[in-house]
């Protein structure tokens, strides 16, 4: 195919698809960073994929399909990824004494130029859509990458790895204790049950108080902005640093006019922004998606070739070797962040000591009055990130980062592995890595509305999934106990027993309690009295009465504080809520024995609750 | 500059709770008890010494946290323990207000005055030195009114959930004040009205507007019921919570308001009420406008406190709360007199609003001038509301510190105890602690008594004392709580009656107690 007579610049502008300033400003951006003129056309919100195919038809060009083209491994030992994926060309092999090239914009001549000085042969060209050639790019390049992003953390550092589940030590040390347990039991039932009823009834009591400590310690500082309007006025817009949004995805086709949305409400020099889109090679759904959208994209499009574990930490590893940004943050298909939060945190970055290289925003819910689990979901998010988050900050405690919204330094992640392609809460774990490296985490006074779950099925397989990487990363950091308190100190090591540990260990816990309580009460079994002597009876009331009014009321504290009133009796219903949990902390547990690496996919855009973006004045 | 005075408000503190000490010890060494340290001691001697199901004592005695407080220092002197539990508490409590007036005003005069009332004010003398709880209901009273006044200046969260649960713990040491609970829907619903962002000043317009408009009736239903649940969820949560334990452990919901073997005050209340009723020197009883009047009388800082918030409606709701609750309290219980402590806690809020207000006002010296005389008139007033009271516990209090004179109302109780300390170690003695607690705590050795916290044993012991005990303690017909235990003149006729094969032999009698050993025939 020969080359255009006039460039895709020109035909553009011909079809008033772009106007000259943009054209200029395009260019001007294109010799800066390196990214070809259709990469930065088609990906920073100047003309749709579609408005370009036209242009391109009109001009005489089709899109040829490409996937099943065939391709000389020697020819593409030649072409380096990255610059692949700047230029939006793939030369595929060597045919009739040319090399096949595929290419998005046939007049790229840099690209044009380097196949010929590469390979010493013209090149023939087809023209193919910019993502079924980022999708064959690095389906074709990118196994180093994706290596890479698998195992770099394990060779770098394999005891913070999750890739092995339980140490032999772990193993040992759990079946010991089952076995004396065990032989406990059979030789004196019942001093050894009070005993472990006493162990049982002294953590929860222990963790409860925690807890409350905590979320008065965090409640403390709510009218503390940690970056305030006067320090956002001060930002100059052409001083910002380049900022990734990572945004892995799976199958969220119906949700990506509405992340466009979101994205294109960001206050925040469009240039500046690296988004990246991260999409699983599979993902035919999502791609598709992109593909047909009729108004103009505002991100670039990564495909993550197939390699286990098929895990979000894992595609985030593969994206982070193509972000440009000096931070990073990322974000779920659906979240709606408040429009500031990007010059928020730059603005705290710079406040900040060096040694803060992440900055957590709060989580919550845009359609928190859908249903009763998404209530709840909202009673506790709102919980977790205004109370518990900044009491962990306050008291330098290690904080499990949220799932979304953690804002990052590139370097410092970078140099920390990212993250754990084998953990399944990565954020968590990474969280607890950080303070074991001396580095901290701050809490930014702006929040990120999610999409609360609103099928139960779904929702347990989600929690499942939390609760199981909870275990994963106490695991993981439990491995040296010793250790851990050298790195995070006695009170870092507390707080990440009561916290990490904790959590899943009082939800699976939480039930079996329960059953005994019905069964004392409805049919006051003598053995149950037996194994309840008056002190721990004593104890055990308390924890229930006092431990579930507290945590009640810290829930109530919490969406009080968020001026969902509306919300606050719905507080009442946790107990039944904290039985949903313990049901997804039996799956997790089950899972982590099983299947430890898989990846329980949360399902998106079932909500019906349409939310406006949330513009902050 | 400010560390220095901190330190030296610490220093003072300390020396505020030495003086509060050396009172509270001279008085017990005077022989001065009151009904509710008697209590408190007792009940700890069962915890501590005790054989039995001590953790029924321990978890329904009331009021629960003054109890607990005198466990900390009854490792010291069990009798001093409730002494040393008020004076320290009440210095603690003077090194709080005095801190908020140092953060907040920062004028050394308000300090001053304030050192002269916690040194010199003999209501508290009395409840730094008596060992009555007190210091306790009024050290979270305040507390929680700081709270609500620090939630109405930041509107957060964390102020709103720290009163709540100061309310808690206020519950926990004198159970009234839930009724607080009742007189908080109106000042509730005006923070609300107040806190909308309406364009309307003035409180009933904007009330108007509010209820006028759906969304915003809307927003005010809400909010108010929010605030509501948020300030006082907890207190009823933990009150239900603490009845049902009642309720599971005693077979009754109200155990521990109503039984004399849970708490001290149900019988001394009864007492002090029948006592005045049918005195011949007939004194003029509390009515119920006149409560609020005597208020006044006794703490005329409550109306330049209420000055001082005259700005804001729901501020001055906020204190008229109180006197609302005293009139309940006084109409609710009409058979008892309301007791110092609910005089005591207008002072303390009239100081709140001071510390919160009393900068604004520009004529400092007037007000400086005007304080010196109200506060030197309410020492005069805090005395004579001793003086007079119709509590027996306050009256003998201040005569006792007035006259230096050893105290003899418990020498009756103490000549008992002796006795039975002086019995061997082997013998047992079944007595009623609900009326008899002053012997018992008294004695040396609680492990010879047969007390109802013994259930089961104290029941059998009821039926056939001869089997489980070798003594009776029987309250005479002059006793005044004769009527109120099983152990009364009328038992040994009884027990006589039922089994003729023992008799039971006087060994020891004071007015109001006999002492019997049961001596068997077969």
């Amino acid at each position: 195919m020969d080359t255009l007579s006039i460039s895709i610049p020109e035909i553009l502008v011909a079809h008033g698809f772009i106007s000259p300033a943009d054209q200029e400003k395009i260019h001007a951006f294109s010799e800066r960073s390196g990214m070809s003129y259709l990469k930065i056309a088609l990906n920073f919100g100047y003309v749709s994929r579609k408005n370009y195919e036209r242009a391109l038809g009109n001009a005489g060009y089709q899109f040829a399909d490409i996937r099943n083209e065939a391709f000389d491994q020697n020819v593409l030992d030649k072409a380096e990824l990255k610059f692949v994926n700047d230029q939006l060309g793939l030369p595929l092999r060597i045919e009739n004494n040319k090399v096949v090239t595929i290419m998005a914009d046939p007049g790229n001549d840099l690209f044009l130029d380097f196949v010929r000085f590469t390979y010493d042969l013209e090149p023939e060209v087809i023209v193919a859509s910019d993502l079924e050639i980022t999708w064959l790019s690095h389906k074709l390049l990118g196994d180093k990458y994706v290596k890479a992003a698998v195992f770099d953390l394990v060779k770098r550092d394999p005891k913070s790895s999750a890739s092995t589940t339980f140490t032999p030590t772990q193993l040992a040390l759990i079946f010991v204790l089952w076995a004396i347990i065990a032989i406990g039991l059979f030789l004196n039932f019942k001093t050894v049950s009070i005993g472990i009823n006493l162990i049982i009834s002294s953590f929860f009591l222990v963790a409860i108080i925690f807890k409350l400590f905590l979320a008065l310690v965090g409640s403390r500082f709510e009218l503390h902005q940690a970056v305030t309007k006067s320090d956002l006025r001060n930002i100059v817009n052409d001083e910002l640093p380049i900022y990734t949004i990572l945004l892995p995805v799976y199958k969220e086709d119906k949700l990506i006019k509405k992340l466009i949305w979101n994205l294109q409400s960001l206050d925040y020099p469009r240039e500046q922004l690296d988004i990246k889109l991260v999409i699983e090679e599979d993902d035919d759904k999502t791609l598709n998606a992109v593909k047909n959208l009729d108004f103009p994209s505002v991100f670039e499009v990564i495909v993550v070739p197939f390699h286990m574990p098929k895990t979000k930490p894992k595609a985030c590893n593969y994206g982070l070797h193509f972000a440009r940004g000096q931070y990073l943050t990322i974000y779920d298909a659906e979240d709606i962040p408040d429009t500031d939060q990007l010059k928020k945190v730059v603005a705290l970055f710079k406040k900040l000591p060096e040694n803060y290289i992440c900055i957590q925003s709060a989580l919550n819910y845009f359609n928190r009055n859908e249903n009763f689990l998404t209530r709840m979901f909202t009673l506790e998010y709102s919980y977790w990130f205004d109370y518990m988050l900044p009491g962990l900050d306050t008291l330098d405690i290690p904080i499990p980062l949220g799932g979304t919204s953690n804002h990052f330094k590139m370097d410092a992640l970078v140099e920390l592995g990212a993250w754990d392609p084998f953990n399944v809460t990565e954020d968590a774990d990474l969280g607890v890595r950080a303070y074991a490296k001396g580095y901290k985490v701050a809490i930014v006074n702006s929040s990120t509305y999610e999409e609360a779950n609103n099928n139960y099925w779904n929702w347990i397989r989600q929690r499942s999934r939390w609760i199981k990487g909870y275990m994963q990363t106490y695991l993981v950091h439990m491995r040296n106990p010793v250790a851990l308190i050298k790195r995070i100190g006695f009170k870092g090591f507390l707080g990440f027993n009561f916290f990490i540990g904790a959590t899943s260990a009082t939800f699976l816990i939480y039930p079996v309690l329960l059953i005994i309580f019905v069964c004392y009460l409805i049919f006051d079994f003598s053995t149950i009295r037996n194994l309840f002597p008056d002190w721990v009876l004593f104890m055990s009331i308390f924890n229930l009465m006092v431990g579930n009014i507290l945590m009640i009321y810290i829930n109530m504290m919490a969406v009080f504080k968020r001026r969902y009133f509306e919300l606050i009796l719905f507080a009442i219903a946790n107990p039944i809520y904290w039985l949903l949990h313990s049901v997804a902390a039996y799956m997790g547990l089950y899972q982590l024995i099983t299947n430890p690496f898989y990846w329980e996919k949360t399902n998106h855009g079932l909500s019906k609750v349409n939310n406006p973006t949330n513009v902050v004045k | 500059m400010k560390i220095a005075k901190s330190t030296y408000l610490f220093i003072f503190t300390l020396a505020l709770a030495g003086w509060y000490l050396f009172i509270g010890i001279y008085l017990n060494q005077l022989g001065y008890y009151n009904q509710e340290s008697l209590f408190y001691i007792e009940k700890t001697k069962i915890v501590f010494e005790g054989l039995g199901n001590r953790l029924k004592v321990m978890g329904l005695t009331a009021p629960l946290l003054p109890f607990y407080s005198t466990f900390i220092f009854s490792s010291i002197n069990s009798y001093l323990a409730p002494v040393m539990a008020s004076a320290i508490g009440t210095a603690g409590l003077f090194y709080l207000i005095s801190r908020s007036f140092l953060i907040r005003v920062k004028d050394d005069f308000y300090l001053f005055m304030v050192a002269i009332l916690f040194v010199l004010h003999p209501g508290i003398i009395y409840m730094a030195c008596s060992g009555k709880a007190i210091y306790l209901v009024v050290t979270f009273l305040y507390l929680f009114f700081l709270n609500l006044l620090k939630f109405y200046r930041s509107n957060t969260t964390f102020h709103v959930s720290v009163a709540s649960m100061c309310l808690v713990t206020l519950i926990f040491c004198d159970y009234r004040f839930i009724w607080l609970t009742l007189f908080f829907i109106p000042l509730v619903l005006s923070i609300t009205l107040a806190s909308l962002n309406l364009g309307e000043k003035e409180s009933i317009f904007r009330l108007f507007m509010s209820f006028n408009s759906p969304s915003l009736r809307r927003k005010l239903i809400n909010k108010t019921f929010a605030i509501y649940v948020i300030l006082f969820i907890l207190p009823i949560a933990s009150l239900i919570c603490y009845k049902l334990l009642n309720q599971t452990h005693a077979s009754d919901l109200n155990y521990f308001i109503e039984s004399p073997l849970a708490t001290w005050n149900v019988l001394v209340d009864k007492l002090n009420y029948d006592t005045v009723a049918t005195a011949v020197n007939y004194q003029l009883p509390e009515l119920s406008i006149l409560v609020s009047l005597r208020v006044i009388y006794f703490c005329p800082l409550i109306l330049f406190g209420m000055y001082l918030l005259r700005e804001s409606t729901y501020q001055v709701l906020t204190v008229i709360t109180l006197f609302a609750f005293v009139e309940f309290l006084h109409i609710k219980y009409d058979k008892l007199f309301l007791t110092y402590q609910y005089y005591l806690i207008f002072l303390f809020v009239s100081l709140l609003c001071m510390v919160f207000k009393v900068h604004t006002i520009k004529n400092k010296l007037a007000v400086k001038l005007g304080l010196a005389f109200v506060i030197v008139l309410q020492l005069y007033t805090g005395y004579i509301f001793l003086t007079h009271s119709l509590i027996t516990d306050e009256r003998r209090f201040i005569t006792t510190l007035n006259r230096l004179n050893p105290n003899t109302d418990q020498s009756e109780s103490k000549e008992m105890a002796e006795y039975i300390n002086k019995l061997p170690d082997d013998t047992h003695i079944l007595m009623d602690d609900a009326v008899s607690y002053p012997i018992v705590a008294f004695t040396n050795n609680v492990k010879k008594l047969t007390l109802p916290y013994q259930l089961d044993t104290f029941l059998s012991a009821i039926e056939t004392p001869y089997k489980y005990d070798d003594y009776i303690l029987i309250a005479t017909a002059k006793n005044p709580f004769t009527g109120y235990t099983q152990l009364n003149d009328k038992y040994i006729p009884e027990i006589r009656r039922l089994n003729s094969g023992v008799n039971y032999k006087r060994v020891y009698e004071t007015d109001s107690w006999i002492l019997y050993r049961v001596v068997s025939l077969q």
